[in-house]
């Protein structure tokens, strides 16, 4: 005897399989390309933007130059050395503030860091400080300390030294404990501890810090060169816009951002020496 | 005077309302192996912990010999030092490096000394932490479930491992587990932490090479389950 199924509903076919180991592919040629050269392309593709849009009348000469024009103005300023000059003053300010920021705001986290006291004492201060923008102190720096490089580079060290300071502190505190008590038990002493164990483990924090910091410090800066100057960046801009040189303010403009690039590949070298270990890269 | 590498006497120790450790008493003599079992929160941990120093809150009479070395569950190496810097770091004494280098060659890890912690599989890691451990040449040797986190096949190559330099080094050792096994395999006595005390204490007396399927260790086996509190039905299955 035979049974006859319903017909209506056919068999579910079996569900296909799927391949997913491919053949290696190869490396576009995009890729064989140098990474640091990739990395330029976007901006290079901005400026061959602003060629078009200069070129074809999008953008009004009169109102922001074509790239030719801000080349002709850096080249004519860097002949006569003023171009230097400025860039000069304003890297020099940039850098010592920076120092004085790293250096006071690292040693300060490393105090806070180090003891239950020093935090107590210390974080909330910290705390307080971080919430006033420093560029309000501004006018007070200019009082106490005159409108020489003084308050200049102490309102860059400032914005620096709370950066360094946070990203330091929380990373210290976060410095895996289990790591302390096993060199405790290698009888490491204190020295020892914070020099081999909770200021390495700080080290990735103290860079995000570092990173956070040339940006503030650039920032400072713009805010600085306001105070009473004849150089710098910061110079420059206040003279375009006074005289209305548009190609010296695109020019600026330029310059702040190749800065901020070059301020950024070298957070990025001093985290590949620094950090190889996270990978186990060999070193070059 | 007493002889004992470890001795422990009357020790309590209080989490909150709880307490952990409550009145133990333990002796280890010099170069005897002893494991201690117990389950997870019988506070076999907390013992050793104390015994190597890290837990100030402890209260009784606790003595040991200073020349301690600790292996936790975790390699714990310094991942910012090689390999070698991770076993000579604290390291006193003469010659520090052909000393750590020595060590690294009794775990057969020579070939490792300038990598990375991060480059190391979990069982290298592990015998890395030993070289670190023995390479100060402890009186006392603290092991915190230290093939805990291994896989089979690796455990049963660091059970040799431990117990050729434990042979040759002969430092008194608490080896911390809840693997009954591997407390057979290795120990010369085995103790059960229960209810904050030593509530079993047993010489392991079986025929070198120990065999699990010997039946005298079977039998030395069901009864430390028995002693764990292990439901009956499951003791026969491990039998």
């Amino acid at each position: 005897m035979t049974v006859v199924l319903p017909t209506s509903a056919p068999p579910a076919a079996e569900p296909a399989l799927h391949e997913l180991a491919r053949a290696p592919r190869r490396r576009g040629r995009v890729l064989r390309v140098p990474r640091w050269l990739r990395a330029l392309s976007g901006p290079a593709l901005l400026i061959a933007l602003w060629w078009l849009a200069s070129a074809t009348g999008v953008l009004n000469p009169q109102l922001f130059p074509p790239p030719a024009a801000v080349a002709a103005t850096a080249a004519r300023l860097a002949a006569d050395g003023e171009l230097q000059t400025h860039v000069g003053a304003s890297v020099w300010r940039v850098l010592q503030g920076t120092a004085y920021g790293v250096l006071g705001g690292g040693a300060v986290a490393v105090l806070a860091g180090l003891s239950r006291v020093g935090a107590d004492v210390i974080d909330s201060t910290m705390q307080v400080a971080k919430a006033v923008p420093n560029f309000a102190l501004t006018p007070l720096l200019i009082m106490w300390m005159g409108i020489d490089e003084g308050p200049k580079v102490l309102l860059i060290a400032l914005g620096v030294g709370i950066a360094i300071y946070i990203n330091t502190y929380s990373a210290i505190r976060g410095v895996d404990a289990q790591l302390v008590e096993a060199a405790t038990t290698l009888g490491v002493g204190r020295a020892a501890m914070v020099l081999h164990v909770i200021l390495p483990g700080a080290l990735p924090g103290f860079l995000v810090g570092l990173r956070l910091a040339l940006s503030s410090a650039w920032l400072s800066l713009i805010f600085a060169e306001t105070i009473n100057t004849t150089e710098g960046i910061g110079f420059l801009m206040a003279r375009a816009q006074t005289l209305l040189q548009f190609d010296l303010s695109v020019l600026v403009l330029l310059l702040y951002a190749v800065i901020g690039l070059l301020s950024y590949a070298l957070v990025r070298f001093l985290e590949r020496r620094l950090l190889g270990w996270r990978r186990g890269f060999e070193g070059a | 005077m007493s002889t004992a590498a470890i001795d422990v006497r009357g020790v309590r120790r209080r989490f909150g309302a709880r307490a952990v450790l409550d009145g133990l008493d333990l002796t280890v003599a010099p170069d005897e192996f002893v494991a201690m079992l117990g389950h997870s929160g019988s506070g076999k941990s907390t013992l050793l912990r104390a015994l190597a120093g890290l837990d100030p809150d402890v209260e009784g009479s606790l003595r040991i010999r200073p020349r301690r070395s600790v292996v936790f569950q975790q390699p714990r190496l310094l991942p910012w030092k090689r390999v070698l810097a991770n076993v000579t770091f604290g390291l006193g004494g003469p010659r520090p490096r052909e000393r750590a280098l020595a060590a690294l060659a009794e775990v057969g890890l020579t070939g490792h000394a300038r990598a990375w912690p991060v480059t190391l599989s979990g069982g290298e890691a592990q015998r890395v932490a030993l070289a670190r451990a023995l390479v100060r040449e402890p009186d006392v040797l603290l092991l915190d479930e230290p093939f805990g986190a291994l896989d089979a096949l690796t455990r049963l190559r660091m059970h040799v491992l431990l117990r050729d330099l434990c042979a040759r080094h002969r430092p008194a050792v608490l080896f911390v587990t809840h693997d009954v096994d591997e407390a057979l395999l290795l120990a010369d006595r085995v103790v059960v932490l229960r209810d904050g005390r030593i509530s079993l204490d047993r010489t392991v007396e079986l025929p070198a090479p120990r065999r699990r399927t010997d039946t005298a260790f079977a039998a030395l086996r069901t009864a430390l389950l028995r002693e764990l509190g292990v439901p009956e039905e499951i003791v026969e299955v491990t039998a």
